[in-house]
């Protein structure tokens, strides 16, 4: 999945996301041990050195379930490695840092960018060979194709740099209460050459929800109540596709597939909630109040 | 009035090696975690402890089978932890939050004491963390 746009353009939101807040000394991605994209004042051999370090934890984790995030304060700065799916990013920030900001610079603008690189990639005719971050650093690429990618890479990120500036400005506590966000950790899915003769269906868009109980007598246990206005977004993106089922995930990792109708009640419209039958709570292993992610199945 | 009588001989002088003052020192602390760590034991989330220095050691975790597992991931974490710090030049490890799929762990160098609590998602970390803090 990895190509030189995509190193370009998670290199330059890195940049960014320096820029922004110089308190970040430094930062890194990494997926499967091999480095995707750096920033310039970080050594590689100082990466490649985490990376084993943090490998040697994620080896153990499994008493814990598998790692999600690991955060070192020591008496100077703190590094924070987290996994984002596949990928992992790591910050290294001074004592001075605004640890809000800081988190919501990377884990929202970095997810957006990996989204929005795969779609571009996806919209691309031909679908590049995989490369190595080594291999963008220093092979020597087309000078006016690089300099395209490199010059939308930067668009790109500056543009979500500014768009995160802005949220954190507009929304300084607690931005995710209520509000119904699009998932933005997706699972990235390869491009199948082969499959350009069929029309591409866009990626399901995958929503974050807040679980509320859903009861009574005539309450069908496999059925989830979702708001209009999520539906809506789905009808309007497959207009000609069934979506009769949704796929429900929680934050534990437990799925599963349910059937779903539109929330009745209008107080609950545009509150970011899922209704939720016991049942389906129970398969989940989630109470009401927790958030769960829920895309749509498309037929 | 009465006048306390003063002894005039001297009494013999109390030799602490300074090892042993030390020893002593880093028992008094390990001792006072323990009773912390017993205390935070009891909060609501919490799965258990580790705490050790290099001559004693204390374990209370709730699943017994996997004390071995929770001490080599306790040990890997701290050793992991400092070796990233020293790499970006960040001085001592205070305190590690490690975020797992199922539970979490707050490890701790404290005078030389490795401390390991694991608890629940849920638990207060913060709170923990203010708890056993010096």
């Amino acid at each position: 999945m990895s190509s030189e746009v995509y190193t370009l353009a998670l290199k330059s939101a890195l940049q960014e996301i320096q820029s922004a807040c110089p308190e970040v000394t430094s930062s890194f991605i990494f997926k499967d041990g091999e480095i995707l994209a750096k920033t310039i004042n970080t050594e590689k051999e100082t990466v490649t050195q985490t990376v084993d370090a943090f490998n040697s934890v994620t080896e153990r984790a499994d008493i814990i379930g598998g790692l999600e995030s690991l955060t070192i304060q020591g008496a100077k700065g703190k590094v924070n490695i987290a996994v984002m799916n596949d990928f992992h990013m790591a910050t290294v920030s001074s004592k001075k840092a605004d640890e809000k900001y800081v988190n919501t610079l990377t884990r929202v603008l970095i997810p957006i960018v990996i989204k929005l690189v795969e779609e571009i990639q996806s919209a691309l005719p031909e679908q590049e060979e995989i490369t190595k971050y080594d291999e963008v650093a220093t092979g020597e690429p087309e000078p006016v194709e690089d300099e395209i990618t490199e010059g939308i890479a930067e668009e790109l990120a500056e543009e979500i740099v500014d768009e995160a500036e802005d949220n954190e400005n507009e929304q300084p506590e607690e931005p995710e209460e209520n509000t119904v966000t699009t998932e933005l950790y997706e699972e990235p899915e390869p491009v199948e050459l082969e499959a350009y003769d069929e029309p591409l269906l866009p990626e399901p868009p995958v929503t974050q929800l807040m679980v509320e109980n859903l009861g009574g007598l005539l309450v069908a246990s496999d059925t989830v109540r979702i708001g209009q206005e999520v539906i809506d977004q789905w009808k309007e993106l497959y207009s000609d596709k069934k979506i009769n089922e949704v796929e429900v995930e929680a934050l534990n990792g437990k799925s599963t597939r349910c059937k779903f109708k539109h929330i009745k009640k209008s107080k609950d419209l545009g509150k970011g909630i899922i209704k939720m039958p016991e049942k389906i709570q129970l398969t989940l292993e989630i109470v009401s109040g927790e958030l769960v992610t829920v895309k749509p199945v498309v037929e | 009035m009465m006048v306390k009588k003063i002894s005039q001989e001297a009494a013999p002088a109390l030799v602490v090696e300074e090892d042993e003052l030390l020893d002593s020192e880093e028992n008094k602390s390990f001792t006072d975690l323990c009773n912390k760590l017993a205390e935070i034991r009891k909060n609501k989330g919490v799965i258990g402890y580790i705490i050790r220095n290099e001559t004693s050691a204390t374990i209370d975790l709730k699943e017994t089978e996997k004390i071995f597992e929770y001490a080599i991931f306790s040990s890997q974490v701290l050793d992991s932890s400092q070796e990233i710090s020293d790499l970006f030049e960040l001085g001592d490890v205070r305190s590690v939050l490690i975020e797992g799929k199922e539970s979490n762990v707050l490890c701790m160098n404290l005078d030389g004491n490795k401390i390991s609590i694991f608890m629940e998602k849920d638990a207060d970390q913060a709170d923990i963390l203010k708890k056993i803090s010096p």
